[in-house]
């Protein structure tokens, strides 16, 4: 009895959880319109944490606090605190240039620059010159498409255009062009929602493997997708933070019958 | 008041006929219109057609051919005096003739002429009534024979949609053959003028002075006009003009433009967007009289300053003030173009780090850059047709002369020069104003060509 | 259905895994008519209607095999999640469980014909009868507590388990009395010591009902949960 408990907790405490960003009382205003109320929500490093809850429920607007692309929207107004490795990122004395390009971000859909594959990929390194010489960048490119599972099949055709390729070629175009600017976490809005099953797949594999290196942040309107690629699934609410908890507690046993409506797809 | 009469009889006609296709398909229904295949409303449509169109048709035949039968008709009236007339003669008479008996006042004529004048009068007044007759046959026969067919199963929908599509076919038509007809008259009017003016001496000739050309018949008029309808300085003047004026245009615009969309707030948008495309409705002889009497003298004032000659008309001048009027072309469109970039790519360079003019130098300009440069040459089109600014502000002469400073002269205003004042239509002065005509719609026709090639270059790969 | 107030917005779905309890009742209810009929079979001597229990099993492993695949198609076709992924794989066991039960009533009629009723005293058959009773008290106690999600009397079961076990004990010396006393004996109390370790087991797989209806309310694990002290037996 107690190896069969063992067995089944082990996965749920791997070694020590080492907390990359928090949020702390985390409340989004859009105008007089309240988006997000206190939320808390820690983010373990090197873990996938997924987001989910109905449409309209803030998810999206959590995921853009998190690298303040919300400063893009003037109406918008974050308080409360957000913290990566322990600093502020709200703080005066941060630069969101830099900031993002530690949180690199992936979008819904997939949103290519109109340049060629390669210039797509040297995109994020070019505009923080991180590379000395053309060599060095060739590297970081060709590097970035690997880690991104494109590699093998542009590298015939890095100078064509970003858009000539299939849908799910593009988001992972977009993933290597969010990790060639070396970010520690990688936000994803809904990487899949435009993707057919395989396309599909083939992202929840590389988001598998790219946990290795970097703390992911994914939104997701599937549950399947949830259960499958993240440790923690956070569900939200008309901007409350219901639940939070190991993937597979939320998925089996969620303690917050709001949860169990929503992911058993019951009118709540 | 016979228009009117005219339009009441057009509206009872196609009232009625209307009336009687609508009531027929109720009346083979026994009460019951939704066993009719199509509605009630398409049969009386189709009747209206079928019985309009026929006599649309025989007008419009009518119009176009009536007076060579009544050219026909009067000439054989007027017999021996007549024909002793050369044709070309003859023809001018008959010209006058058809007009002074269209008019209500006819003064002085010569005996042949009153018999040409009754005799075009008789035809209309002995064709009219005919024609009328006619018409109205039409109307009703068309009318009953769609009329006769009406049945529960007749199809009057489909007859109605292939009327529509033909309405359609017909109008784009209409725009098509204008263009053509307007192309062909350029080129056998400009024939006629290379007749008199050899072709490469008028696109290849420096000295422009069509005011000295000589008008006879003579082995050296060629050759004596050839040296007065040399075009390259109007040519010159042209691209100096509309060069200034772009690169007045192009930077001020393309940067209004991404104020606009990037950077203003919405209320600012909302102001400032509208008060650009004033701009574009002030008249241009408005903004002729402000290049000459207010920017010439003030570039004048401030070149003497600083101890160049500025002459009082100048191609600086109307370039600067034709580069303002173009201004809205290229911010307002450019503002639709560059609104029209997603939102998803400025997200995602901005997801990358990069501030917001590095998002628009390097993905929203190269994404728009398509629908920029459709801008740009729709506002160099805009410029090249431009006259009155230059007629005011750069003078008449015709320098061959890259200095900014001087007075120069475009195609426009030189086609405007030689049509008003009094001169016979065939002359060589009148004919050069149909030869520039050419080439200008020529150059605009390549620019334009560019700019479509640009844009499906660009197109293939950013979209 | 405490935990589920709410329908589902797909309301095949919710037909479904409406049915899904269904069939566990009917089934349920065929098993119990099965161990009474066979315990009345095996204390009456009546060659028929053993035989008629026996035949009566192919339904109930009919019934397994239907729920089986009802839930397959469930989870293939919805993706079921929490309450409703626990409702169809704890289905699954219970249908699994009773099915063992209804092998169990089949073992017993099966035994009727090897049993000499003529020499076994009545006594015999009323250890017998009273376990069969318990156990079935047992079955309906744990289906109750799968349909009626309550982990009460889920717990109640468990608890009961040990009433089971202890008249097991109790009819197994007294069985061994009777052998000692006769050794003709033998036989037909090994036959009836074997009828009574079946209605034993029956009796745990009751509580393996009872246990798939705890996971099934709470979501966790009935033993994992009395380890740590998070519930109490007794
Ligand atoms: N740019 C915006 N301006 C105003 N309101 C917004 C804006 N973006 C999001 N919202 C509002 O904030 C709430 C949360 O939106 P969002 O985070 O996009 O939801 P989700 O991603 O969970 O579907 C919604 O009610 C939405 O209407
Ligand atoms: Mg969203």
């Amino acid at each position: 009895m107690s190896v069969a408990t063992d067995i089944l907790h082990t996965n749920v405490q791997t070694g020590k959880e080492t907390i990359k960003m928090s949020g702390q009382k985390v409340c989004v205003h859009y105008g007089e319109k309240q988006a997000l109320f206190d939320v808390d929500l820690d983010i373990v490093a090197n873990q996938v944490i997924s987001l989910i809850g109905p449409s309209g429920c803030g998810k999206s607007t959590f995921l853009r606090c998190l690298n303040r692309m919300n400063d893009t929207i003037d109406i918008c107004n974050v308080s409360g605190e957000i913290t990566l490795d322990g600093q502020d990122i709200y703080d005066k004395a941060i630069d969101v240039v830099e900031l993002r390009a530690r949180v690199g971000m992936v979008f819904q859909k997939p949103n290519p620059f109109p340049k060629s594959i390669y210039e797509n990929v040297a995109y994020g390194p070019r505009i923080h010159g991180m590379t000395r010489s053309k060599d060095e960048l060739d590297e970081l490119v060709t590097s970035s498409l690997r880690r991104a599972g494109l590699w093998q099949e542009v590298k015939d055709r890095l100078d064509q255009p970003g858009t000539s390729l299939s849908g799910g070629q593009q988001q992972r175009l977009c993933i290597a062009r969010a990790i060639a600017t070396k970010p520690e976490v990688l936000l994803m809005d809904e990487p899949c929602s435009a993707l057919d099953p395989i396309a599909t797949a083939i992202i929840e594999e590389l988001i598998d493997e790219l946990r290795e290196n970097f703390t992911i942040v994914i939104v997701t309107h599937s549950m399947q997708q949830a259960a499958r690629v993240s440790q923690k699934t956070a569900f939200f609410h008309l901007g409350k933070l219901i639940e939070e908890g190991p993937t597979e507690q939320i998925f089996t046993n969620p303690h917050h019958k709001k949860t169990q409506d929503y992911i058993t797809g019951r009118i709540g | 008041m016979q228009i009117w009469l005219t339009l009441l009889a057009v509206i009872v006609a196609v009232g009625g006929l209307y009336y009687a296709g609508r009531s027929r398909a109720f009346a083979v229904t026994n009460g019951d219109a939704t066993i009719l295949h199509s509605n009630p409303a398409f049969h009386g449509g189709m009747v209206v057609i079928s019985g309009m169109l026929p006599a649309v048709f025989v007008l419009l035949g009518w119009t176009i051919f009536s007076r060579y039968f009544a050219d026909a008709s009067v000439s054989a009236l007027l017999g021996e005096e007549f024909n002793a007339l050369s044709e070309l003669e003859q023809g001018a008479f008959l010209r006058s003739a058809f007009g002074l008996s269209q008019s209500q006042q006819i003064g002085d004529v010569s005996s042949l002429q009153n018999k040409a004048i009754e005799g075009y009068s008789a035809f209309f007044a002995s064709t009219t009534l005919i024609l009328q007759l006619v018409l109205a046959a039409l109307i009703v026969g068309g009318g009953y024979l769609a009329w006769r067919q009406i049945r529960t199963d007749l199809r009057a929908r489909q007859f109605v949609e292939r009327a529509v599509s033909f309405a359609l076919i017909a109008a784009s038509g209409v725009a098509i053959l204008t263009t053509l007809g307007i192309v062909l008259s350029l080129i056998f009017e400009s024939i006629n003028f290379f007749q008199k003016v050899p072709f490469f001496e008028f696109l290849f000739g420096t000295h422009w002075s069509p005011q000295s050309a000589f008008e006879g018949v003579g082995s050296d008029t060629a050759h004596r006009n050839s040296e007065v309808f040399g075009a390259i300085p109007i040519f010159a003047g042209t691209l100096l003009i509309t060069t200034i004026a772009i690169l007045v245009a192009a930077p001020v615009g393309l940067m209004s433009a991404i104020y606009l969309s990037d950077y203003a707030t919405p209320n600012v948008r909302a102001i400032a967007k509208p008060m650009l495309e004033i701009l574009a409705g002030i008249p241009t002889v408005v903004y002729g009289f402000f290049a000459a009497l207010t920017v010439a003298p003030f570039l004048r004032n401030s070149g003497e300053s600083i101890g160049l000659s500025v002459s009082s008309e100048s191609a600086l001048a109307a370039g600067l003030v034709m580069g303002i009027m173009i201004i809205p072309f290229v911010s307002s469109l450019s503002d639709d173009v560059i609104n029209s970039v997603p939102q998803s790519l400025r997200d995602g360079s901005a997801g990358l780090g990069a501030t917001k003019s590095e998002t628009i130098r390097r993905v929203i300009l190269p994404a728009a850059l398509p629908g920029i440069v459709s801008a740009l040459m729709l506002a160099i089109s805009r410029a090249i047709g431009e006259t009155m600014i230059v007629v005011m502000a750069a003078g008449l002469s015709a320098n061959l002369t890259a200095n900014p400073l001087e007075a120069v002269t475009t195609v426009t205003v030189q086609i405007v020069t030689l049509l008003v004042g009094d001169q016979e239509f065939d002359s060589a002065k009148t004919l050069a104003a149909f030869a520039l005509g050419l080439v200008l719609f020529c150059v605009t026709l390549m620019l334009n060509i560019v700019a479509l090639r640009v844009i499906q270059k660009y197109r293939e790969q950013y979209d | 259905m405490a935990n589920a107030s709410n329908e589902h917005i797909v309301s095949s779905y919710e037909d479904e895994l409406t049915a899904l309890t269904r069939a566990i009742s009917e089934m349920g209810g065929m098993v119990e008519v099965a161990i009474t009929n066979a315990t009345q079979a095996l204390i009456r001597v009546d060659h028929d209607l053993a035989k008629q229990t026996a035949k009566a099993d192919k339904a109930v492993d009919d019934m397994q095999r239907y729920i089986d695949e009802k839930a397959v198609s469930m989870i293939a076709r919805r993706q079921p999640m929490a309450g409703d992924l626990r409702h169809i794989v704890s289905a699954i066991h219970v249908a699994n469980d009773l099915e063992r039960i209804g092998d169990i009533a089949k073992n017993l009629a099966r035994r009727v014909k090897h049993i000499d009723s003529q020499r076994v005293s009545k006594q015999l058959y009323n250890g017998i009868r009273h376990m069969s009773d318990l156990a079935l008290a047992q079955i309906k106690r744990s289906l109750d507590s799968f349909t009626l999600r309550d982990a009460n009397i889920a717990l109640d079961v468990c608890r009961r388990d040990d009433e089971v076990d202890a008249l097991y004990i109790s009819l197994f010396r007294e069985f061994l009395t009777y052998m000692m006393e006769d050794p003709r004996n033998i036989t037909d109390c090994t036959h009836l010591l074997f009828c009574a370790k079946n209605l034993e087991r029956a009796g745990d797989h009751a509580t393996n009902i009872a246990e798939a209806a705890y996971y099934l309310k709470t979501g966790e694990n009935l033993y994992y949960d009395i380890e740590s002290g998070k519930v109490q037996l007794n």
